[in-house]
């Protein structure tokens, strides 16, 4: 009896068991779920639905633009200029084609800068495109929304006058994902698209950057201005040489002037602060790059100073020195004081004898001298400097005012330890070629902050100074002499090799 | 979601258990049977099969050849073992059966796991190479992929000497330089396992996947090969082996760079050059660099040590009569590195068991632990300056790493060669300790409902839980950014759930054996960690003593379902006919794009039954195969289809540091499954009664539709794109032969060679002829060094054209002004018409030719095994010999070739010093070739009996990489750098034959005895 049970069971086992197999296989059918919600772990960028979204978004464009500014690949196109050079060997190859007029589309500096810096447009361009949305949308706060659309031109126009500087015709991309083979737009473009850029930014901007410390690290009304007015100088000279533009950038400078007060901006009375850490947020900056020590990973330290201005003697690294014969021409007083670590003998120092920049490694016991990540603010542009654009572009424009020779006189009188506002007959100018003076003037007043070269490019005067340049009086010749042409067919530095490569329109 | 994981499980098993249940019957108990088996020589037989005929019931015999069975009177048993003829005998009423097997050469069939299933190899109609223990159980390892290097045609392994470093594994070439080609791994028919983490010991045989024909049934996961690994099951009476083994490993080689004597001089004497030094200063003084001459500082001694592996393992295993199998193993391996601090541990162990209920159910379950640990592997270090080891090179010869008081001196004192941190000093003070726990859970249920038809379940579960606890010392304690502390957990759960209807039936002639599957298979995976820097303490649990902590967390999940068919059928044993055809639907794809077909064919004539084969005394065996199929490959990221954004470094303007974001990836959509279709024809062939036997494969294989992560043209988007077409196509040949047969002496030689070409065929996109690849060079440098070129191998590499330098007698080029564009002495490159400077293709590090050669001589017993294998045709990009020379990280030049410089005198074709030294350029592409003696063993085998209750007792010696031959300057040609690409490690296929300092493979000698009790 029990057998024939056990048989039938044996029989019918294939049917039971047929049926768990159909029942498993539905059951496991839902075990595949091949629509995951993946926004569990990443909301994947889209339009903008409120502030925070915008706010995001501008805070990281600024982290982009801190991340192509926070080392010297951002300015080491300068290394062109008479006032600084950089050690005669080591690695330092990338700098000295750029001091010794010799710059290959290989340079590695260039590249990267290129690379950074469009990296940074087309964030701002993902920020301007997906922010249309809340432009006169209901609940959306307006004055917010339009201020930061103000940072994100402001900072657009500085990035493609920044690279501008270096190569003159350059890509345009106003969309976050540029055409693949975009090609390089005109002078003219270039120039008319900062621009607008700017203007952008000005009519969006307020007066002051509420909640910010001076020095605008986040740019005002009166900084668009002044990068308006510095665009106006460069667009005046070479390559375009528009010159009607030079009485835009002395009226607009002339603006900045007149309504400093409002904008927070002005001079500081000692030139000794500024290249300090406790000095680091202040009313002369225009427009401000701040940095911090001690943010997560240090990515947001500035890598420009203390230890790359200081020879091995000192435990530096050889990076930016002072050239030898702008230092010994640099008049004496507050201002050369305040400049170079006069004291520093450098015919003394075995790694190379340079001059140290204080700019650079800042005064005894400010900085750390072995650290390269501080916290080192960048002025991108001081108020010193529109004061000079007025004073010259007023000579260039014909149309010379008192005002123009007073803007002038400040910065002689700070430089010479003096209170900028009181007028001193011993360092005052009131007569000459305003124009050459101011441009003089520049000179001292900018050495070591990687303005000297665009100074000698916009007024071509590259052969001139830098045919001169290692003509140096005392026993220490210049370390990296001029080996490139000094004409205007080199003044231009090449597209990088490696962006052409992956789109051969920027050749053209 | 762990909720739901557990959900899932619970029901996926469910029915898993319903049919154990059913399966547990009553047996038609008998009357026990008791017997020996011996061979013609009355030896033993262990481990033969007794059978119940027309059941699948049935027992083993233990290690003296006894066995017991119940059965009825009217049954009759089939005793059947490997190589011998099988016989039946009536059992009537015995109750001892004692059987004498004879030798039936024709018999030696080998079975051959095919994926879902097994095959006789004979029945094989696809490319499958197979290793099996025997083939490399004389050779002490620890890795399985050691045993797979050149045993197997087609196959290619490249390794590291980083302890516990993955190891390269390719079958038929590189498809990709996005994802990995890493083949699948599927251990006991479980999906996705990971071969650095099986104890070689534990395999019973791997096979090999490599055509079309073979893979089709892994459908998407089959694009790279698929290599299936069977895990031993214990069997007859209990055994307990110990394998324990001893290896010292060095790195002999070192590369040739300026001695501290020369560095010195070359210093000193370009300090006098300059006429505005005083000579007096010289930076070093004559008795120092005397000293230099007679004690010399050399940091490539300083990094490498030498590196010491003890291995044990035991096993136990056996059967008993009601049908359990065990298989239980545990594995301890503790390795120093032969970079110093370097280690890795592992501890493994394994339970493979399973219990025949009855003829109709059997169930297995398979569970493994191990736990990894990984300490101070150089990857884990800031590497954008290049490995821990090309600082090591580069790093200032003059400087010791302690000073006279015993304490480290940080930076070059006088600021040249490397401008990192003592990388001594970085190793001894750092401690990266990388953990990996895994466990696997693999259930096997298989009921039989008839004889011909079968359901199969395979459940398996896995968990993987990484934690990287890391303390690194990067810089200078009196300055900012000298260390960083990290914590990183990784956790990942997989499943799978298979069920496999097989029905196979013979019909006169016609055999047909069908299968079908449906399965389903998932993982999810989440990261969570944090970054802090600059605290002043050791441990990394005191890191929430910083302000500046960055927490990071991501995740991803995905799933694949499947349902495959495959119909197999042969005529005589003489034609083979095999169609499969798998459709899965992935997950990762968007809903109209993610379903892929895969369907395959293959037809083979097998001769080995035919008249002029059986007749004849030459030939043993000839089979013709041919084959066609279509794999898929759905290597993307998760999400590739979105945009995404990352938060990144954020904004200070005073005060408070605050959070932004920037976009990492554009989002494509339209992505569909990349498609291999790959053609296959073969050769397999015996003589002199199989002897010698060997087989010849041609393949051809395009793969369309590239899955490729690209840069957006002008930004550093990632973008996932279908890029274009590649084909590799070549030959795998292999031989075996047993030279000399004699009682007292033997030599087997197996020769494997594969010939292969890879070539991009088409871009997808008309309008571009090449995409620029994404491995960055040395020193943060922005340009990428490999690129996927139409008519080139994939990932070939790229740079300019290094054509010595520019001499004064040139007509050098000019600008628009008439002002030359470069120097005598610069370095001249390839230019275009314009006279700019023109990216070109320096090469390929992908090998034309890989070959293995293996002898294995037994005189007594004494057995010596010599391994050689090599690759061809082949180049490197030696970015560590262009950084000795200057550049990034190093800021002099360290390389003898800096007194052959270019200078006014004599203009040579090494440039001009100081000038800037361009590592993406030929000058530093070299030939690769080479042929290493991978593998030298002696060893000697105790006769039985020696040592009471010891069955079998082995002694042996051995030496790895003894032998390396080529031109290559560097460490190793056969280099696995690990390279960056956007920034992260990129997959090792991403910079094939770059080498940026990889760790060196040593030469390892080992001591090691096997005991089996």
């Amino acid at each position: 009896m029990k057998t024939i049970n056990k048989t039938k069971i044996v029989k019918s086992t294939p049917l039971l068991a047929l049926f768990f197999l159909f029942a498993t296989t539905f059951m496991v059918q839902s075990c595949a779920d091949l629509d995951p919600d993946l926004t569990e772990f990443a909301s994947p960028p889209g339009s903008y639905l409120s502030l925070d979204d915008m706010n995001s978004g501008i805070i990281g464009v600024y982290g982009q633009v801190t991340l192509a500014a926070r080392m010297t690949t951002f300015y080491a196109p300068a290394w062109a200029g008479d006032d600084m050079t950089t050690h005669r060997a080591l690695n330092k190859a990338d700098f000295r084609e750029f001091d010794q007029r010799a710059v290959q589309s290989s340079n590695n500096r260039l590249l990267r800068n290129w690379n950074a810096i469009y990296d940074a447009v087309n964030a701002i361009n993902g920020v301007l495109a997906r922010s249309e949305g809340l432009i006169d949308a209901e609940g959306i706060n307006q004055d917010v929304l339009q201020i930061q659309l103000g940072e994100a031109y402001f900072l657009r126009g500085l990035l493609f006058n920044q690279l501008a500087r270096v190569h003159g015709r350059i890509a345009l991309p106003l969309t976050q994902v540029p055409p693949p083979d975009i090609s390089r737009s005109s002078l003219e473009e270039v120039y008319t698209q900062i621009e607008s850029d700017f203007l952008a930014a000005e009519q969006r901007l307020p007066e002051v950057y509420p909640g910010t410390l001076p020095g605008a690290p986040r740019p005002n009304k009166g900084s668009a201005k002044a990068f308006l007015a510095r665009l106006y100088m460069d667009w005046g000279g070479f390559p375009i040489k528009d010159n009607s533009k030079y009485a835009l950038a002395a009226s607009t400078a002339k603006d900045v002037i007149d309504n400093a007060g409002t904008y927070g901006f002005g001079l500081v009375d000692d030139l000794e602060d500024l290249w300090t850490v406790a000095g680091r947020f202040n009313q002369e900056s225009l427009f401000t790059i701040a940095y911090c020590k001690g943010c997560p990973d240090n990515s947001l330290a500035n890598r420009k100073f203390s230890r790359l201005g200081l020879p091995a003697d000192l435990g530096g690294w050889n990076e930016t020195f002072a050239e030898i014969k702008f230092f010994e021409d640099f008049p004496e007083g507050a201002r050369k004081e305040a400049t170079y670590r006069t004291d520093l003998d450098y015919t003394q120092f075995n790694a190379q004898k340079s001059p140290v920049f204080k700019k650079i490694t800042g005064p005894i016991g400010d900085l750390n001298p072995r650290d390269f990540l501080t916290e080192r603010n960048d002025f991108l542009m001081r108020y010193a400097e529109i004061l000079l654009i007025y004073a010259e572009a007023s000579g260039l424009s014909g149309n010379v005012t008192a005002d123009s020779w007073e803007a002038l006189n400040k910065i002689r009188r700070r430089a010479a330890g003096l209170p900028f506002d009181t007028p001193d007959s011993s360092v005052d100018v009131i007569t000459g070629d305003i124009a050459d003076l101011a441009f003089t003037e520049r000179k001292w007043e900018f050495a070591g902050e990687y303005v000297r070269w665009f100074d000698l490019v916009r007024r071509e005067k590259v052969a001139e100074v830098l045919g001169v340049r290692d003509d140096v009086a005392g026993p220490i010749p210049e370390h990296n002499p001029i080996i490139g042409s000094l004409e205007t067919s080199n003044y231009l530095a090449p597209i990088p090799a490696d962006a052409v490569d992956r789109n051969p329109n920027l050749a053209n | 979601m762990k909720k739901r994981i557990k959900e899932l499980i619970r029901k996926c098993f469910l029915s898993g258990l319903f049919l154990l249940f059913m399966g547990i019957q009553y047996s038609y108990a008998q009357q026990t049977i008791s017997g020996v088996v011996t061979d013609e020589n009355n030896q033993p037989v262990p481990g033969a099969n007794i059978v119940i005929k027309g059941t699948t019931n049935g027992t083993q015999t233990d290690f003296d050849g006894n066995f017991n069975i119940t059965a009825a009177a009217s049954d009759v048993l089939v005793i059947s073992y490997l190589g011998y003829a099988t016989k039946s005998i009536t059992i009537g009423n015995q109750t001892t059966i004692n059987v004498q097997l004879v030798e039936d050469a024709s018999q030696l069939e080998e079975v051959v796991v095919i994926g879902y299933g097994t095959s006789k190899k004979s029945d094989v109609t696809g490319a499958v190479a197979q290793v099996t223990a025997k083939s490399f159980e004389n050779q002490p390892l620890t890795r399985v992929e050691d045993a797979l290097q050149g045993r197997a045609a087609g196959v290619t392994v490249a390794g590291s000497g980083q302890p516990g470093a993955g190891m390269k594994v390719r079958i038929r070439g590189v498809n990709s330089i996005t994802g990995s080609n890493e083949p699948l791994v599927v251990v006991d028919g479980v999906f996705g396992g990971d071969l650095r983490t099986i104890n070689p010991n534990n395999i019973q045989s791997m096979e090999v996947l490599k055509d079309a024909s073979a893979l089709a049934i892994y459908g998407s996961r089959g694009s790279n090969g698929v290599i299936l690994v069977t895990t031993k099951k214990g069997s007859g009476k209990a055994k307990i082996s110990i394998d324990q083994f001893v290896s010292f490993s060095t790195v002999n080689k070192r590369l040739e760079t300026l001695s501290s004597a020369q560095f010195a001089q070359l210093e000193n004497d370009d300090f006098i050059a300059d006429p505005v030094n005083d000579p007096a200063d010289a930076p070093y003084t004559t008795a120092e660099i005397a000293d230099f001459e007679a004690n010399p500082i050399r940091y490539q001694d300083l990094i490498f040590q030498t590196g010491i592996t003890n291995n044990t393992q035991v096993s136990v295993s056996g059967g008993s009569d009601d049908g359990v199998r065990y298989f239980v193993s545990g594995n301890y391996i503790d390795q120093t590195g032969t970079q110093i601090t370097s280690k890795y541990n592992r501890y493994s162990f394994r339970s493979n068991l399973s219990k025949k209920f009855n003829d109709k159910f059997s169930l297995a379950a398979n569970v493994t632990l191990s736990r990894e640990i990984v300490t101070n592997n150089q990857d884990a270090f800031g590497g954008g300056d290049g490995s821990g080891i090309l600082r090591a090179i580069t790093w200032d010869p003059t400087a010791p790493v302690r000073d006279s008081e015993g304490n480290y001196i940080l930076r070059s004192p006088r600021e040249v060669a490397n401008n990192n941190y003592n990388p001594i000093r970085r190793l001894e003070l750092s401690n990266d300790e990388e953990t990996t726990d895994r466990l696997n859970l693999t259930l096997n249920a298989k009921y039989n409902f008839s004889d011909n038809f079968s359901y199969t379940l395979i459940g398996s579960i896995a968990t993987q839980n990484q934690s990287d606890e890391s303390y690194r010392v990067e810089g200078d304690f009196d300055a900012t950014g000298f260390n960083n502390f990290g914590y990183r957990n990784f956790n990942n759960t997989f499943y799978q759930v298979s069920n496999i209807l097989n029905w196979n039936k013979e019909f006169g002639k016609n055999n047909f054996d069908v299968t079908g599957v449906y399965e389903v298979q998932g993982d999810r995976g989440v990261t969570n960690g944090y970054n802090a820097s600059d605290i002043l303490q050791t441990s990394l649990y005191l890191a929430d003593e910083t302000t500046a902590e960055n927490f990071f967390n991501n995740g991803n999940v995905k799933s694949i379902q499947s349902y495959l068919g495959r119909v197999q059928y042969n005529y005589d044993n003489f034609v083979y006919l095999t169609g499969s055809l798998r459709i899965d639907e992935s997950s990762k794809f968007t809903k109209g794009n993610r379903t892929g077909y895969f369907p395959s064919g293959a037809l083979a004539f097998n001769f080995a039954n035919k008249p002029f084969i059986q007749d004849s005394e030459v030939f043993s065996a000839l089979k013709i195969r041919t084959g066609w199929g279509q794999v898929g490959n759905e290597n993307i990221a998760v999400g590739a289809g979105d945009p995404q954004r990352v938060r990144n470094l954020g904004a200070y303007f005073g005060g408070e540091r605050l959070n932004g974001d920037r976009d990492t990836q554009v989002g494509n959509p339209d992505l569909v499954w990349e498609t291999t279709t790959q053609a296959n024809v073969g050769l397999d062939f015996g003589f002199l009664n199989n002897r010698i036997s060997g087989s010849i494969d041609y393949f051809n294989k395009d793969t369309d539709d590239l899955l490729l992560r690209i840069l957006v043209p002008n930004t550093r988007f990632d973008k996932y794109i279908n890029a274009g077409s590649v084909n590799n196509r070549g030959i795998d040949f292999s031989l075996s032969a047993g030279i000399v047969q004699n009682d007292n002496f033997s030599w087997n030689a197996t020769f494997n060679l594969s010939k292969i070409k890879n070539k991009v065929t088409k871009l997808n996109d008309p309008e571009i002829d090449e995409i620029q690849g994404t491995v960055q060079g040395i020193g943060g440098a922005g340009i990428f060094l490999n690129s996927i070129k139409i008519g080139e191998p994939i990932g070939s590499f790229r740079g300019y054209e290094y054509l010595g330098t520019w001499k004064t007698t040139d007509n050098i080029p000019v600008d628009s002004d008439g002002s030359p564009l470069y120097q005598p002495g610069d370095a001249k490159f390839g230019l275009d018409e314009n006279n700019n400077l023109e990216f070109r293709t320096l090469g390929s590090g992908l090998p034309e030719i890989t070959f293995g050669f293996n002898n294995t001589f037994t005189y007594k017993n004494w057995d010596l095994n010599m391994f050689w294998n090599g690759s061809l045709g082949f180049e490197v990009y030696n970015q560590v010999t262009g950084t000795i020379t200057g550049n990034g990280g190093n800021r002099s030049n360290l390389s003898p070739t800096v007194y052959d410089s270019w200078t006014p005198d004599n203009e040579t074709d090494i440039p001009r010093r100081f000038t800037a030294n361009v590592l993406n350029s030929s000058r530093w592409v070299e030939k690769g070739d080479f042929v290493r003696l991978s593998n030298l063993r002696l060893g000697y085998t105790f006769n039985e009996g020696l040592i009471k209750g010891v069955s079998s007792l082995q002694l042996y010696a051995s030496a790895a990489n003894l032998v390396l031959i080529t031109n290559y300057s560097g460490y190793d040609p056969e280099v696995s750098s690990t390279v960056r690409s956007s920034g992260n490690r990129a997959n090792p296929d991403a910079g094939a034959g770059i080498d940026t300092g990889a760790y060196p493979n040593p030469t390892t000698g080992t001591l090691g005895l096997k005991v089996t009790f």
